[in-house]
């Protein structure tokens, strides 16, 4: 049976994210979690797999302990396992190390994979390279961006959006995608999944000692990027009211914007008065 | 005493967030202003086993806890009370005395359908003369060969223009109706079934809440739920178990316009500043959050009492007494820190100050409630 692998990433659900101003870091204990959306999507791309052919879906996360609450939802929607990397010295990765984490935790746990799924891109920090790192990591062909995909033997036939076209390429198995959030809209949840994945569930911790990681290796310890700061933009914004007669109004109003205005019509108003 | 909610309750409050938010949200308002039942939320419902919470797996249901029951109807009723009212009677006022009380020939005829959500099911309680008087009920059950021939009139029946299933209260016997009280499972193709038109309501205005007609309706004897005589004892039941679910929509209304009375509060300006920061409208929300906290505690014991199987009647009836009037004020709260705009029905305020209040008298009126209420507390020793 085909046995894939959906890597998942639990994410604060505020859209105002409480930062630590001292260490740039996001205080994720104060956030209420959730699976970041395009881990969804490339969870639903698994689902999709095994209701038309079948499948084994092993769901993997890295992250605090809490993290597991994603897992048991990857379980209620119809994986059949999860794995939940964690461990304090895994705290603060870049990711680099979080690719390199996941990529020994598949090796060790299953290593005969055929198919890994991940989320394009996280909610939280954007930064869309842990799906393609981990393909590197592994040694096997990787393709970001994926819109919709269908298996053919010992191949994937994936589909994404170029700048303004599409393409459809083929990968060898085993390999890894990453997934868009477009395309097939992810199932709810049912109540009896739920209740299932709560009270018997198939899940396995694991921490740097079980994998054998140094801790050098990992972590923050281990990250070649460390945050300096993170801050909210800001960008400066002046409320203008003009008074006056409608004949001093639009003085004013092409005194101040004239060349936004012009901008906008195609015309240099500071020359051209008429 | 444990007050933090387990990983799987605020899963599962997280993931019903986000269905009715996205599935649900969009239609709201035009629901209750249209006053039309959304049979589409309907069929993306059944799969989630949402006609099925507590009713065990092998009927197919999610044989959920009562607290994940609780969290359910609040969650949805966050976002359409309405909506929460047809799940909420569905599964406690037609499922439950099924389950508690029916045969097993009965659970095997009607539970898989009903858990499908395929048939919505209804409460046929009330009758114009009798409200919390059940002893008075004057639809009549006659027993003809090995049927029963109901017949008399329910009056705003919850799902009743949906219903698939009901469950009628009636009697056997005219001069004792008490004591000749029954309970029958009617399918709505049984001959005589008719379902009145829907009653044009102040809240809730999404469930079509109609009079149902029993002309000599004719049900096999062995539709009978429980025995002759055990009607009072199921309605009132029932009823107790009912109110869980009225309490926890209670929540989930005044939730939503705690909710939109913040967001509303921090936008709207005046004098130069937001409403949000004048003490008045401070302590209004301070109130407002209190209250539903305590709302909240109020029906989660509830659920816990009722899932430790011990006797849960004061603790239902104080949640569902508490909750309602909390709903109440928070909504009428909520339409007062909207202004003038919280009386239009651009604001969905407007549309959770009227859902509230039907919270206050069904399944027992507030006044009910106290009834009950100090009833347990007279009989204990002080």
């Amino acid at each position: 049976m085909l046995k894939l692998v959906v890597c998942i990433k639990q994410v604060p659900q505020v859209s105002e994210l409480p930062w630590d101003p001292d260490t740039g870091r996001l205080q994720r204990e104060l956030a209420s979690g959730i699976m970041n959306p395009a881990c969804r999507f490339a969870l639903e791309a698994a689902l999709k797999i095994k209701d038309k052919i079948g499948a084994r879906i092993t769901a993997i996360t890295m992250g605090p302990l809490s993290a597991e609450e994603v897992l048991r939802e990857a379980i209620a929607l119809g994986a059949d396992r999860g794995i939940l990397l964690t461990d304090r010295k895994m705290a603060g990765s870049d990711t680099y190390t979080t690719s390199f984490t996941i990529s020994k935790a598949i090796q060790k746990n299953i290593p005969e994979f055929d198919l890994i799924l991940c989320g394009a891109s996280t909610s939280d920090s954007a930064t869309a390279q842990v799906g393609p790192q981990l393909a590197e990591e592994l040694d096997i062909p990787g393709i970001a961006y994926v819109n919709e995909m269908e298996i053919a033997g010992s191949k994937a036939r994936v589909r994404r959006m170029a700048d303004d076209f599409f393409e459809t390429i083929e990968l060898e198995l085993p390999g890894l995608v990453t997934i868009n959030a477009s395309g097939a809209v992810p199932r709810y949840t049912s109540m009896r999944g739920f209740q299932a994945a709560f009270a018997e569930s198939d899940i396995i911790t694991l921490d740097s000692v079980s994998l054998g990681l140094s801790h050098e290796w990992i972590g923050a310890k281990g990250s070649a990027a460390k945050i300096r700061r993170v801050y909210s933009p800001t960008a400066g914004k002046e409320n203008v009211v003009l008074t006056g007669t409608t004949k001093r109004i639009l003085d004013q109003l092409f005194m101040l914007f004239d060349d936004r205005i012009g901008g906008m019509i195609g015309k240099d108003l500071k020359t051209d008065k008429s | 005493m444990f007050f933090n909610p387990s990983m799987k309750h605020k899963a599962l409050r997280k993931a019903l967030r986000m269905f009715a938010e996205t599935e649900i949200g969009p239609m709201a308002r035009d629901i209750d202003r249209n006053a039309t039942f959304p049979w589409e939320i309907v069929e993306k419902m059944r799969p989630l086993d949402l006609f099925g919470l507590q009713a065990p797996k092998a009927f197919g249901g999610a044989d959920m806890d009562s607290i994940s029951y609780a969290i359910v109807i609040e969650e949805i009723s966050r976002v359409s009370a309405a909506i929460g009212l047809c799940l909420a009677a569905h599964n406690s006022l037609s499922l439950h005395p099924i389950l508690r009380w029916g045969t097993e020939e009965q659970k095997k005829r009607f539970l898989p359908e009903m858990v499908r959500g395929e048939k919505i099911g209804a409460f046929c309680m009330t009758e114009a003369g009798i409200g919390s008087d059940v002893g008075g009920v004057e639809t009549s059950a006659t027993l003809e060969e090995n049927e029963y021939v109901l017949s008399g009139t329910k009056i705003f029946v919850t799902n009743g223009g949906i219903c698939g299933t009901a469950i009628v209260f009636a009697t056997t016997d005219s001069h004792n109706p008490r004591e000749g009280a029954a309970m029958f499972i009617v399918e709505k193709e049984s001959p005589g079934f008719v379902v009145g038109e829907k009653e044009d309501l102040c809240g809730m205005r999404a469930n079509p809440v109609s009079s149902i007609y029993l002309e000599d309706c004719r049900v096999p004897d062995k539709n009978m739920l429980g025995l002759p005589g055990e009607g009072v004892k199921i309605g009132m039941e029932t009823i107790n178990v009912g109110r869980i679910g009225i309490a926890a929509q209670a929540v989930g209304i005044a939730q939503a316009a705690f909710e939109d009375a913040v967001v509303y509060s921090k936008a709207r300006q005046q004098f130069h500043k937001s409403l949000s920061s004048f003490q008045s409208i401070r302590n209004y929300l301070a109130d407002m959050a209190t209250d539903i906290d305590a709302g909240r505690l109020l029906l989660y014991r509830a659920c816990a009492a009722q899932d430790s199987g011990n006797p849960f009647r004061e603790e239902a009836a104080m949640a569902k007494l508490f909750c309602s009037e909390m709903a109440v004020r928070a909504a009428n709260k909520a339409v007062q820190i909207h202004g003038g705009y919280g009386c239009s029905k651009e604001y969905d305020v407007e549309r959770y100050f009227r859902d509230a209040k039907v919270t206050e008298i069904y399944e027992g009126t507030s006044e009910v409630q106290r009834m009950v209420i100090s009833r347990e507390v007279l009989n204990r020793r002080v």
